[in-house]
């Protein structure tokens, strides 16, 4: 089996990713509590569903930037 | 709160405080009131001694101060099967006779409805103190002439309107007139049995007279031999009276025998208020039995089954739980392939709370009497009330009116009509609440 090098700036890459899906969960969040007049301390409380929720945005993104890939590489063969 | 919790709880300060200034009639069921008479004795004669006297007689047995003194009826059959229980009771054939008898004190009338009017007022007039069964009369205009003999001969009259004298209801309509369910928008009630409602005939010339239910020259069927207490529930529960009336009745099933009442009826009672009353009968199917059901915004009272609902919404989850099933929702109902686009809304399955414990509980298929359904209360008051001579407040009112309704509803199925209740038939009437 060959050793895989992920490079600094590939981690990076995925960090800024993954960093920005929990943004974006904490949004959904916030949206929650607004639109159904839930209280404030969910934001604290509810942390489980919005790592949840980032995976979950880091994975539909996941897919979407492997399929742009294959997209690219038939087309390139 | 069980049974004897209630009734002891009317006779203790407090609570039964409470419990007494609604329900004053209770007073003559409380430990005081039966000490009040204790020794003495009730001389009573019942006339009609048919299924209904003999269930009467039974509760009467275990009454110490109960003495039978004479019983009548013109079918000698059932008054030797009643004479069984009460071997010292002298025996007459003519009511008019044991009404002459000074022994008597009380009478309990038990005949076929036609007869009920005509009999109570002989009886007040002759001084008797009298219970007699539901409905109180055959007519709208026979049930005013009953209420104002009885006020005329200040005397003591008692409708068989069992269910004022029940517990179990009275500790619901109670928690009713408190709000525990909110404003009362609906009552619902019904009534359903999948029997012919006939009884055995040892001789055909005797059809008419064993089976006087069947015929309206007789009976008025249905409303005034089931609905009469369901709509007396109803104003209980309201604190009012129904001012319109309409219904439709139809001899659907048991329509090859002769008989010309009704076996299937509906009617719908209007409250000044706008809330509906709705009574359905039908003897030809008996899946959902007997329901009394009292609904309110915050809940629902199922006075039969004695049991309690609340209406209060399930509690709500996070933002992101009602997020994420707003979404599910909108995706689901969006996938319709085939068929209709809506849920039917089912009715509600949360647990309810018992109202009282240890009730007993009846179905409403019994065609003679229920088990601890207010019977045995209703005599003792009855009872206490030929001892003392005292008219149980309110009860006579209530039982007055669910008979005219009963009778005016019968009457707007006949004619087709929506019917408001003729001035001329009010009497006092004060709310029980």
């Amino acid at each position: 089996m060959k050793d895989t090098i992920i490079t600094a700036g590939a981690k990076r890459r995925e960090l800024w990713i993954l960093l920005a899906c929990f943004v974006v969960a904490n949004m959904v969040n916030w949206y929650a509590i607004i639109r159904f007049a839930a209280p404030w301390y969910e934001i604290f409380t509810q942390i489980g569903y919005v790592v949840v929720t980032t995976l979950v945005f880091y994975l539909l993104i996941l897919i979407l930037r492997l399929a742009q890939k294959l997209i690219v590489y038939l087309k390139q063969k | 709160m069980n049974r004897k919790e209630f009734l002891a709880d009317c006779g203790k300060k407090g609570l039964a405080g409470v419990a007494l200034s609604l329900f004053p009639w209770l007073e003559s069921c409380s430990e005081k009131a039966q000490q009040e008479v204790k020794g003495e004795k009730a001389r009573i004669g019942m006339i009609g001694t048919g299924s209904r006297g003999l269930y009467h007689i039974k509760n009467l047995l275990r009454m110490p101060n109960v003495e039978m003194v004479a019983l009548c009826d013109d079918y000698r059959p059932h008054l030797e099967n009643a004479a069984q229980y009460y071997p010292n009771a002298k025996l007459y054939d003519d009511y008019r006779k044991l009404l002459e008898d000074k022994s008597v004190d009380g009478v309990i009338v038990t005949t076929p409805l036609y007869l009920h009017g005509r009999i109570t007022m002989d009886a007040l007039r002759a001084g008797k103190r009298v219970f007699c069964e539901k409905s109180m009369a055959f007519t709208l205009d026979e049930a005013l002439d009953v209420y104002n003999c009885r006020k005329e001969m200040n005397g003591v009259l008692l409708i068989g309107q069992q269910r004022l004298f029940d517990p179990k209801y009275a500790r619901a309509m109670q928690m009713i007139h408190e709000g525990k369910i909110g404003k009362v928008v609906g009552v619902r009630n019904y009534w359903y049995r999948n029997n012919d409602w006939r009884r055995e005939v040892p001789s055909p010339e005797l059809e008419r007279r064993i089976n006087w239910r069947l015929y309206s020259e007789y009976s008025r069927g249905l409303m005034t031999e089931l609905a009469c207490h369901h709509l007396q529930n109803g104003s209980w529960a309201m604190g009012m009276l129904p001012e319109k009336v309409m219904g439709s009745g139809s001899l659907l099933h048991w329509n090859k025998d002769g008989r010309d009442v009704y076996d299937a009826v509906s009617a719908i009672f209007t409250y000044p208020n706008g809330v509906n009353m709705t009574f359905e009968s039908i003897i030809s199917n008996k899946h959902f039995g007997m329901g009394e059901q009292i609904l309110g915004t915050e809940g629902t009272i199922d006075l039969v089954t004695c049991m309690r609902y609340t209406d209060e919404p399930a509690p709500k989850g996070s933002g992101m739980h009602q997020l994420v099933a707003q979404i599910e929702n909108g995706v689901m109902s969006n996938s319709v392939f085939a068929g209709t686009s809506w849920a039917a809304e089912t009715s509600s399955l949360a647990p309810g709370i018992p109202i009282m414990d240890n009730v007993t509980i009846s179905t409403g298929e019994s065609t003679v009497g229920a088990e601890a359904d207010g019977s045995i209360e209703i005599m003792e008051a009855f009872v206490h009330a030929v001892i003392t001579g005292k008219q149980p407040e309110k009860v006579l009112e209530e039982s007055y009116y669910a008979t005219q309704f009963a009778l005016l509803a019968d009457k707007a199925m006949h004619e087709n009509a929506i019917l408001t209740l003729d001035e001329k038939y009010r009497v006092p009437y004060e709310p029980m609440k």
